[in-house]
């Protein structure tokens, strides 16, 4: 018997051997079915959500992981049937030993071969000094403090090569695990924010295509894209709730399939039912850089102070 | 039938035929986590593997 089918489920959609099993859907899909399905379902997250639009420049933040790779080659196959919209690849690279060396000659590898204009900012550049200086003494921290710079140099960035959209790759588990975290730290104006919305021209829309995309399946979009790359991990990864939130998310998908979409349709109800201005404050003006802040000084500048620069 | 780990670390499994799934559990890995090829083709956690199978587990979470 053919190596590929012994033993194997066939696809709900044809005879070849099934590579995916989709258990919320109890349905099995071949190579070339599951490929198309995820390309289906992302095209259809971008235009039901209008993410992106006719004219659009979208910079795309491309980190040389997983899921920036798939992001990134998944709008090269999909936008060009669409008009007048140009794609810009960026790296932040954040000065991790070790780490990221790897991962930005993968993002810049792959932009290359796409014919994608690329562009690295590193955090030296912006704040003075890598990553792994500034958390001497703080690498308990490194996530949350990483975390707020890196969404900065990722919209200066952005607002060099003069985007009207921001696209990242969080998947269905990301989005999950930040709904699940979020209403941990019961913190309900950031479960509720919307950094896709119109905020008037003050922001660059942030778009996540794949939020809708288990992280499974982007790998296994990767591996038979020939297109998976074994990338070393960043090594502060420890030090994060994330990663607990994580490994307890997917024991519960897998004992109940669903429950990750169930999270990001709770919050979505929630958006939903405190839409208007019950949790937001006016959008004042950082008075150290001018940027948009809720507060005197922006997350931005109140973190750099801290870590005395 | 052989079971080679994320980590390069191999593992005969007797007890076979088994699927995918039942194999990975019984290593303590959940099937969500990992993904599963048979000679490098990809294979979806309800395939039954035999003894003269040889499978490779490919971890799938990265941090950053």
């Amino acid at each position: 018997m053919n190596q590929k089918v012994r033993g194997a489920s066939l696809c709900s959609r044809c005879d070849e051997p099934a590579v995916v099993f989709q258990r919320d859907a109890r349905r099995h899909l071949c190579a070339v079915h599951f490929m198309a399905d995820l390309e289906s379902r992302v095209t259809d997250t971008i235009k039901t959500r209008r993410m992106i639009m006719e004219g659009d420049r979208v910079v795309v933040a491309i980190s040389g992981g997983k899921d920036s790779t798939a992001l990134l080659l998944l709008l090269s196959r999909l936008l060009p049937a669409w008009q007048n919209v140009q794609l810009i690849a960026i790296t932040i690279d954040e000065g991790i030993a070790g780490y990221r060396e790897a991962t930005v000659k993968a993002a810049e590898d792959l932009a290359h071969r796409l014919g994608i204009e690329y562009h690295c900012i590193a955090f030296p550049d912006l704040f003075g000094d890598s990553l792994d200086v500034l958390l001497k003494g703080r690498e308990t921290l490194a996530c949350s403090i990483c975390g707020i710079l890196r969404r900065k140099a990722l919209v200066v960035a952005a607002q060099r090569a003069g985007a009207t959209k921001l696209a990242t790759g969080h998947n269905l588990d990301d989005e999950a695990q930040s709904v699940f975290m979020n209403a941990l730290r019961g913190d309900l104006p950031r479960l509720i924010r919307n950094s896709g919305a119109d905020s008037k021209g003050r922001f660059i829309p942030r778009i996540k295509p794949l939020s809708f995309i288990s992280e499974k399946e982007i790998a296994a979009y990767l591996v038979l894209k020939n297109a998976w790359n074994e990338l070393p991990e960043c090594p502060y990864t420890r030090y994060a709730l994330r990663r607990e939130v994580r490994s307890i998310l997917s024991d519960f998908e897998y004992r109940h399939p669903g429950t990750m979409l169930h999270l990001m349709e709770s919050k979505e109800k929630i958006e939903r039912s405190c839409a208007g201005p019950l949790f937001s404050a006016p959008l004042r003006t950082c008075r150290t850089c001018g940027d948009p802040s809720s507060g005197d000084l922006c997350q931005v500048c109140l973190l750099l102070r801290s870590l005395g620069r | 039938m052989k079971l080679i780990l994320s980590d390069h670390d191999e593992r005969i499994i007797e007890h076979c035929p088994a699927t995918v799934e039942q194999i990975l559990l019984e290593a303590g890995i959940n099937p969500l986590d990992v993904l599963v090829s048979r000679n490098g083709n990809l294979i979806s956690e309800d395939t039954v593997v035999g003894d003269e199978d040889e499978i490779r587990v490919i971890r799938i979470a990265h941090g950053g």
